[in-house]
């Protein structure tokens, strides 16, 4: 703005009577654009984790460089275009004495010429784009790790089919190898998506997605769901924890045993609860009678960062607020708990907290 | 019988007066009818706007619940593209359409009225759902099987689909009508290569209105029966698939988004060269790139699918032609500069929210490139970045274009100018409240904040963008009290206008504001494409055209034959809704809005007509 604005005025100056009001005016006119960018510089600083402009494989960096290329590029068309606009109106603003102007009608060269130019620049956009849209879909290499990642609203259920593990909510991934990810879904549509990773694909019912990345560094990146899926699709997060491979298969060791057994009676009287109460019509908690598959797969619960898909750190308190009011924190979830009381709802949390 | 003072009801009663709007046939009062209607809507979707806006200025909010926002989202959606923009435009259809074209009415004055009461009666239904057990809440795409019954099992899908039947079938027979009267009612010497660019676009759109909406109309055909009489087509269990929904959508709704900007463009290519004082610049390639426009429009839907995994293959292709769509629209807006070029340029308030339109649209295009390309799209599809692009194409450029019209035809209309100053300060309110609003959103969608979420945490730093684009949005909402208040006031005090305020080049011109019944008393010959400027600079050999009357002609009243008001359309369409009405509350009223529908289509065709 501040550019096309300069670009803009500058002719006039000169055939103003009064520069200094004139002046003034550019003054204003700069104010403006110069608080947009103090406020831009301000949310700069603020740290946004989610941002799709710290890719960490090849896929999300290709798309990063073509988003930036064509951002510039649009950014100059930007300032040629508009301020070829700002220019005419000011320059042929009417004045007192005008008569008719002119009649032109047309001009073919010139009209030609600026048909062939945005052809030019959206032929180059295209020879950039349609290689990156390739090796975006590219296949996995063989000793790729599979991963099924299961939509349902609102929560992603992870399975590694070939290592025997199923957990929710918190996908571990090790570094510096192919993964290939295929996409499902249980319900609705849903779509995987980590800005650091990857762009987005959707997870249809009745389909299979399948897309490759291969993860460059280690760390936690979230993501969440990108497609509309019903009333808590803003609650439906997850993370991915991308590790070392040692520390990937201690991880996916540790996972596929069974339970942790509880060591203390208060953690003794929440397994009972939980088997009891219901909770095993839907949650699986190998090595115990919980069998359920319509929620997530609590046998390492624990051991997750995160509750509730996401959206609540794993501590104590927070797994008590869920259990207490699940359609308060989640509004739309179908999580039937019964009337607990306060030693029961202590017990649920002590040996849920314990099953690392 | 039937002169025009002959049939006309008593309007000094305000029975007399309501029965005479209710009854009326005159494309003029139709065009009034269908502006105030479709602003109440806009203010209806705008206020859904706000209380979202509301809900998000800061994170972890309560304003309204989670299963209330996604009623308000879906609702701000279907509200603003069928119940505002669409009946907006169509407004303008009705008001300039014939008298551009030197006509003294539409083809089919009836069936125009039925579809503005199909349209009132339409967008009533759908928002009675509020009222009735739960709104539209699968988002303004109804994305399957979100709208199955396994998941909404409510009403409030059904009210949707019916809804958008209902209304398609007021946009397909406006469109027929329009398509009709601009093919065989020109005025002598008007040929299709002399007609007002406002004509052009219209036809356009209404040629694209036939083509796109049996699309949707299927689809919703299909959604019906999986809801009521499970079949599965878009249910993956029963061998369905959600993306043939999709596809069916999208095949509609990619063409609908030029739907809803070819008038505005049509009405930004009357303003220019009105407030320019010079013929629009390279008409033939503005008419013919808004015919590319809508033709390669039809080939481009998948660029909304880029996400759904349809292959790189599928994905090229439709890049190729969405960037390809870029090259017609940049030439539009080359164009339009090109007119203002060497011209001798006024800056009344019609003239701002056009230069409006162009700049803001300009934007819209420009983002809309960088969604062309699918890696990019990957990234940033189904987040703020989207909801940014689509509003600068229809805020920055339908809204600013329609407004600009409003202003422009306002005299027209009544006879009265609108306030300019109040004009300009709306103008200047709703620009900059726009970009605070719609300017942050793609930084929010860069940084990785979907659409239609309800909230989002505190740390993931969306917090200072949100806030900006909700006072943005504040801005506008007062911008538009602005512009409401204007108009009211103006409508009985504004300054008396005279038939031609703007030194405009159209024939609606040439004759006196309001026009008469009749529009024309003599019908004009025309040889050029801005006839009045011919007969004002004495350049051109416009006959008839040079005798329209001054306002205060109607002390002679010319025996002209117009058609009799009919309360027919209105009739039908209460039994067409009534109908729907029975799918929802009980059977009982199908059978009574299918009895309205024959009675009336019985009156209808014994009616004498005029």
């Amino acid at each position: 703005m501040t550019l096309a604005n300069g670009d803009a005025n500058r002719p006039v100056q000169g055939q103003r009577s009064t520069p200094l009001t004139y002046r003034r005016r550019i003054h204003t006119a700069l104010l403006i654009p110069a608080l947009a960018v103090a406020a831009l510089a301000v949310a700069a600083c603020g740290v946004t984790p989610q941002t799709t402009l710290e890719p960490t494989t090849e896929a999300a960096r290709t798309a990063r460089d073509l988003l930036m290329f064509v951002f510039w590029a649009m950014v100059v068309t930007f300032v040629l275009v508009e301020g070829a606009l700002l220019y005419v109106l000011v320059r042929y603003r009417r004045r007192s004495g005008d008569g008719i102007p002119p009649q032109t009608h047309g001009n073919t060269p010139l009209e030609i010429g600026w048909t062939i130019a945005p052809a030019i620049l959206v032929v180059i956009i295209v020879v950039l784009t349609v290689p990156a849209i390739f090796s975006n879909a590219r296949a996995a290499s063989p000793d790729a790790l599979k991963v099924r990642a299961i939509g349902h609203q609102w929560w992603f259920e992870f399975q590694y089919p070939d290592i025997g593990v199923v957990t929710a909510n918190e996908l571990h991934l090790p570094v510096g190898r192919d993964v290939e990810i295929q996409l499902e879904s249980n319900d609705v549509l849903h779509s995987f998506w980590v800005p650091s990773l990857r762009g987005k694909l959707d997870m249809v019912p009745g389909r299979e997605n399948k897309f490759t990345i291969k993860p460059e560094v280690t760390g936690t990146f979230p993501g969440q769901c990108a497609e509309f899926c019903g009333t808590a699709h803003a609650l439906m997060k997850f993370y991915v924890v991308v590790e070392t491979q040692a520390e990937f298969t201690a991880w996916a060791e540790t996972q596929r045993a069974e339970r942790v057994p509880p060591t203390s009676d208060l953690a003794r009287l929440g397994e009972e609860t939980l088997t009891l109460g219901g909770c095993v019509a839907c949650h699986t908690i190998r090595g115990t009678d919980s069998a359920g598959v319509l929620g997530p797969d609590l046998t390492h619960i624990g051991s997750r960062q995160h509750i509730a898909a996401g959206i609540l750190e794993n501590t104590p308190e927070n797994m008590r607020a869920w259990l207490s009011d699940p359609q308060g924190v989640k509004p739309g979830n179908t999580m039937v708990i019964p009337e607990l009381t306060t030693e029961q709802l202590d017990a649920l949390v002590a040996y849920m907290q314990g099953l690392k | 019988m039937a002169t025009v003072t002959a049939t006309a009801p008593d309007t000094r009663t305000f029975a007399g007066t309501a029965w005479s709007w209710i009854t009326t046939v005159d494309h003029k009062r139709i065009a009034v009818l269908y502006l105030v209607t479709s602003l109440a809507f806009f203010m209806l979707g705008g206020l859904e706007a706000l209380l979202m806006r509301l809900q998000l200025a800061t994170p972890e909010a309560d304003v309204v619940s989670a299963e209330r926002f996604t009623e308000l989202f879906t609702m701000h959606g279907t509200t603003m593209v069928f119940l505002a923009l669409m009946p907006l435009s169509a407004a303008f259809f009705n008001l300039l359409v014939p008298l551009m074209i030197g006509a003294r009415d539409v083809a089919f004055p009836r069936l125009n009225a039925l579809s503005y009461w199909i349209y009132l009666f339409g967008g009533i239904f759908m928002n009675i759902s509020f009222v009735a057990g739960g709104a539209p809440n699968a988002g303004w795409f109804g994305y399957a099987p979100l709208t199955d019954t396994a998941f909404e099992a409510t009403h409030a899908i059904d009210f949707w689909a019916f809804g958008l039947q209902i209304l398609g079938v007021s946009s397909i027979l406006a469109s027929i009508n329009f398509i009709v009267t601009i093919i065989n009612m020109r005025a002598p010497g008007m040929t299709l290569n002399r007609m007002p660019m406002f004509v052009w676009m219209s036809m356009i759109t209404a040629f694209l209105i036939i083509f796109a909406f049996p699309a949707i109309t299927i689809g919703l055909v299909l959604l019906i029966f999986d809801r009521y009489i499970e079949t599965s087509f878009f249910i993956p269990e029963g061998g369905g698939d959600p993306v043939l929904w999709q596809h069916l959508f999208w095949v509609f709704g990619h063409p609908e988004v030029y739907i809803l900007i070819l008038p505005a463009m049509g009405i930004v290519s009357e303003i220019l060269p009105t407030y320019s004082r010079k013929p629009l610049f390279g008409y033939a390639v503005v008419a013919y790139s808004g015919a590319a426009i809508a033709l390669v429009g039809f080939g481009v839907w998948t660029h909304h699918m880029f996400t759904v995994g349809l292959g790189p293959i599928a994905d090229t292709a439709f890049a190729i032609s969405t960037m390809a769509i870029a090259v017609p629209t940049g030439v539009k807006i080359f164009n339009w500069i090109a007119t203002l070029y060497g011209g001798s340029i006024s800056f009344k308030s019609p003239m701002l929210f056009a230069v409006g339109m162009v700049a803001m649209f300009i934007i819209g295009g420009l983002s809309g490139v960088m969604l062309g390309s699918p890696p990019i799209d990957s990234q940033v599809q189904d987040t703020y970045f989207v909801v940014a692009h689509l509003h600068y194409v229809l805020f920055g450029g339908t809204v600013f274009g329609l407004f600009a019209g409003i202003y422009h035809w306002f005299p027209k209309f009544t006879g009265r100018f609108m306030h300019d100053g109040w004009g300009k300060v709306h103008w200047l309110l709703m620009l900059i409240g726009f970009n605070l609003t719609f300017l942050p959103q793609h930084m929010l969608g860069i940084d990785g904040m979907p659409r239609r979420v309800h909230t989002y945490a505190a740390d993931m730093g969306f917090d200072l963008w949100n806030m900006m684009s909700t006072v943005g949005s504040l801005m506008i909402g007062l911008s538009f009290l602005i512009f409401i208040i204007n108009a009211l006031r103006s409508i009985r005090h504004g300054e008396p206008s005279g038939g031609d305020p703007w030194d405009g080049g159209t024939l609606e011109w040439t004759i006196p504001s309001p026009p008469p019944v009749y529009n024309f008393a003599e019908i004009p010959v025309v040889d050029g494409r801005y006839p009045a400027w011919d007969i004002k600079r004495g350049g051109g050999h416009t006959g008839a055209v040079a005798t329209a009357p001054e306002a205060g002609a109607e002390a002679d009243e010319p025996d002209i034959h117009m058609p009799n008001p009919s309360y027919w359309p209105i009739v039908m369409a209460a039994g067409m809704v009534l109908a729907a009405c029975g799918l929802i509350f009980h059977q009982a009223f199908i059978l009574l809005g299918a009895m309205l529908f024959v009675i009336s289509l019985v009156g209808w065709i014994e009616e004498p007509a005029g």
